[in-house]
């Protein structure tokens, strides 16, 4: 049974300089599903009236007034959002079509990203966003904003692009033994979309040698029921550290992890292990919520 | 949450400020005439629209609202006050808050779907019709320079901002205070001031314990009041929340607001304020002017305070027609006019809701009666629409002398009569059959209808049999809802 039979993968489309990449990876995941594809922009409101009165005083029917000339206003606005998106979501529909995604949809909604994985979110089996959208482009490092939030609102499987497009060959899997962890375990043992024509590596970072090599043996004897042979490496230290210079050694196209495991409040105050990760990461990233 | 948080402090910085301080210098004379209505000195209105506009400024559910003293609830005071004095006041206050905190927890926020359109208009327009009858008493037995001073100050109000350039720049109510003070002051005009209605805040507000017997007896005197506060408190807000709502296109957290309502009314009391809540001409006036987050509000609430402090002296002079001109303004600008039209264009059923919540409040000064007559007689008219959908159809089969009535549509306690109407009983038959599959039950009474229409037929001799009542009473049930069965929509909306 595929998650992907019942839902669709969905790609969040801006104007991003990760844009371009993010429909390359929905492509590649859409075929490889295969699921259908559904590219999304949002159109985000940060509207600001510029027509603006002091004369301060009620007249007549001056909510009517009033409400008329606020939305003559947005709707100017929106148009030429709506107009602009439609661009950027055209040529992102017309790349997926010459890949030969059949099943496509590309759509607008209103409001933030989050916002519509909320109300998407029964519909879908995935996402792909890009670690950060238009408005933080150009910053060498650091996560978008609405990224985090994404992350919280969807229960799905989550492909945050941070590079370029490359077609993966190898993907890390970091494994604790979390319940998040488990349930990103059992995902990669029943969907071929994340393990077929991927080398697979298991990676356990623990304090204990003993505990780190248990957790990858019983990740390994999981997926060889499935017959997914992976590589496993068992390793004590700091996780952050041990985790990318792993990456790095052995040219990670893509880390596999569970996502936010602690509350929100840890995260507020520790700084979430996830957010560590994915800054310090030079791969693409697939959260397991 | 700690984004949209954000958001709603810093998102619009210079016009929330610009809107801000446009809202503070017309709180100041709507605070000053909302004390005169519930009967108590000016200062306690100015300090409660300073504390209720900071207050919610941060723990309200709609940013770019304005709320302060107001005279939907000041008019609720009156009695209070003539009858036990300010002391009561500020403690029916606090216990209004606190009501309106339980509303809150309690979601009865929600209760407002019951609201239609026709009881809002009448709120607003009875609202209306109340401010300029508060203002009446300035109006009658004075001198002309009343008139022509108030005529002045309406003039200047709607005029000024036609002036080219300054006119946009400056808040017309402003200028006519500013001028009218001018002309009583220079050409030494002997009429009523802000002065002489009472004490002008000297000092900020300092935290007060209301001097009164915690007791039971104190209970029972304020309850009643504090109840009436709180309910019209939470309706004007929540009200004026949709109004913003729609306004700026953005949503509000409506349990927040009932919370947040509160806590501000229990802020004011404590300061020495009386209650209040939303208004909806000054946040109509925040939106116009710019403002929509709650940087607005805060900054309104602060500057009202300072502007009363250290311009108290100027204040006491200033006469009350410039009040009266404002006030005459909010009434003006609160009145739906459009509705006068619509009575020739809308449905009878909408037009007397209308009309009945507008004379029930003018007749007893509490919009909460007149909110409920609204919502009593718009139920009424739509019982009423709803039992006109059921319909019975019969067939009568000769070879089994049978007669069958096919039931469809909504029985419940109006339609029950028409319900046992469709049947005949001097039809002598050997069996009768109710098919009732397609039929709604959706009270007891309804039951009951169906219930005397079989003993009825058995009565007769008939053999009687009912097919489809499971599925008919279904809608007995209190919890019945048809959004998560498909076939249910199909059945009450598809053969109708």
């Amino acid at each position: 049974m595929s998650m992907t039979k019942n839902g669709f993968i969905l790609a969040g489309v801006d104007g991003s300089e990760l844009g371009d990449a993010v429909i390359d990876y929905a492509i590649w995941l859409s075929k490889k599903g295969p699921a259908p594809l559904n590219l999304l922009h949002t159109i985000e409101h940060s509207h600001h009236s510029e027509q603006v009165h002091h004369e301060g005083n009620l007249t007549p029917n001056i909510k009517e007034h009033l409400l008329d000339e606020l939305s003559d206003e947005e709707r100017m606005e929106s148009k030429q959002l709506i107009a602009e998106g439609k661009h950027i979501l055209n040529q992102a529909k017309q790349k997926a079509e010459d890949a030969g995604v059949v099943d496509l949809i590309a759509k607008q909604r209103h409001g933030t990203l989050p916002e519509a994985l909320i109300d998407l979110q029964s519909e879908l089996a995935m996402v792909v966003i890009g670690s950060k959208g238009q408005d933080h482009s150009g910053e060498a490092k650091g996560l978008g904003t609405q990224l985090e939030a994404a992350i919280r609102v969807v229960s799905k499987p989550i492909f945050i692009v941070k590079y370029g497009f490359t077609e993966p060959k190898k993907l890390m899997f970091a494994y604790n033994g979390s319940p998040t962890s488990l349930k990103a375990l059992n995902l990669l043992k029943r969907e071929a979309l994340f393990h077929d024509g991927l080398e697979v590596h298991v990676v356990s970072v623990s304090k204990n040698l003993r505990e780190a090599e248990n957790l990858v043996e019983d990740a390994k004897a999981t997926l060889k029921e499935a017959n997914i042979d992976v590589i496993g490496q068992a390793l004590t230290g700091d996780s952050l550290s041990f985790l990318t210079q792993y990456q790095q050694d052995n040219a990670i196209d893509i880390t596999m992890m569970g996502a936010f495991s602690h509350g929100k409040l840890h995260g507020f105050i520790f700084g979430s292990f996830t957010t560590q990760m994915l800054l310090e990461s030079k791969t693409q990233f697939l959260l397991v919520r | 949450m700690l984004l949209s948080a954000k958001q709603d402090w810093l998102g619009n910085v210079r016009n929330d400020i610009l809107a801000g301080i446009v809202v503070a210098l017309a709180l100041v004379p709507e605070a000053i005439a909302f004390s005169i209505i519930a009967g108590v000195d000016p200062k306690v209105g100015l300090y409660a629209s300073f504390a209720i506009a900071v207050i919610i400024a941060i723990v309200g559910g709609r940013a770019g609202m304005i709320s302060a003293a107001t005279a939907a609830t000041a008019l609720l005071m009156v009695t209070l006050v003539k009858d036990h004095g300010l002391q009561y006041l500020l403690v029916a206050t606090i216990l209004a808050g606190v009501l309106q905190i339980v509303a809150g927890y309690l979601n009865l926020h929600k209760f407002m779907s019951f609201i239609s359109k026709s009881v809002m208009t009448g709120f607003l327009n009875a609202l209306a019709i109340l401010i300029f009858m508060a203002q009446l008493p300035e109006l009658t037995n004075v001198t002309w320079h009343v008139y022509a001073l108030t005529a002045t100050g309406l003039g200047i109000i709607y005029l000024f901002p036609y002036v080219p350039k300054i006119g946009q720049l400056l808040p017309s109510p402003l200028v006519n205070i500013v001028v009218l003070t001018l002309i009583v002051y220079v050409f030494d005009i002997q009429v009523r001031t802000i002065g002489d209605m009472g004490d002008l805040p000297d000092t900020l507000p300092i935290f007060l314990w209301p001097d009164v017997p915690f007791n039971f007896e104190t209970l029972s005197i304020i309850f009643p009041y504090s109840i009436s506060i709180a309910i019209v408190g939470l309706l004007e807000s929540l009200m004026t929340a949709n109004v913003i709502d729609e306004l700026t296109d953005t949503e509000s957290d409506k349990k927040r607001e009932c919370k947040g309502q509160g806590i501000a009314n229990i802020g004011s009391g404590l300061i020495g304020g009386m209650a209040g809540c939303a208004m909806i001409g000054q946040s109509i006036i925040n939106v116009k002017s710019g403002g929509r987050g709650r940087l607005s509000t805060m900054t309104a609430g602060i500057l009202l305070l300072i502007l009363v402090v250290f311009l108290s002296d100027i204040l006491s002079i200033v006469p009350m027609a410039a009040l009266v001109a404002v006030m005459i303004m909010v009434s003006i600008g609160t009145f739906n006019w459009l509705s006068i039209k619509e009575l020739k264009t809308n449905p009878v059923s909408a037009s007397s809701v209308m009309v009945a919540t507008v004379i029930v409040v003018v007749w007893t000064h509490n919009l909460a009666f007149g909110v409920f007559t609204g919502i009593l007689i718009g139920s009424l008219f739509m019982a009423q629409r709803l039992s006109q959908y059921l319909l019975v159809e019969s067939a009568y089969e000769e070879n089994t002398d049978t007669r069958t009535y096919h039931v469809i549509g909504q029985v419940f306690f109006n339609s029950s009569d028409r319900f046992i109407g469709f049947f005949d009983f001097k039809e002598a038959v050997d069996k009768i059959v109710i098919d009732v599959h397609r039929a709604h039950f959706w009270d007891i009474t309804g039951v009951a209808a169906l219930d005397k229409v079989v003993i009825k037929l058995r009565r007769e001799g008939a053999d009687v049999s009912i097919i489809g009542l499971n599925e008919a009473s279904e809608t007995l049930l209190d919890k019945f809802a048809v959004h998560d069965k498909p076939d249910e929509v199909e059945k009450m909306m598809g053969e109708h």
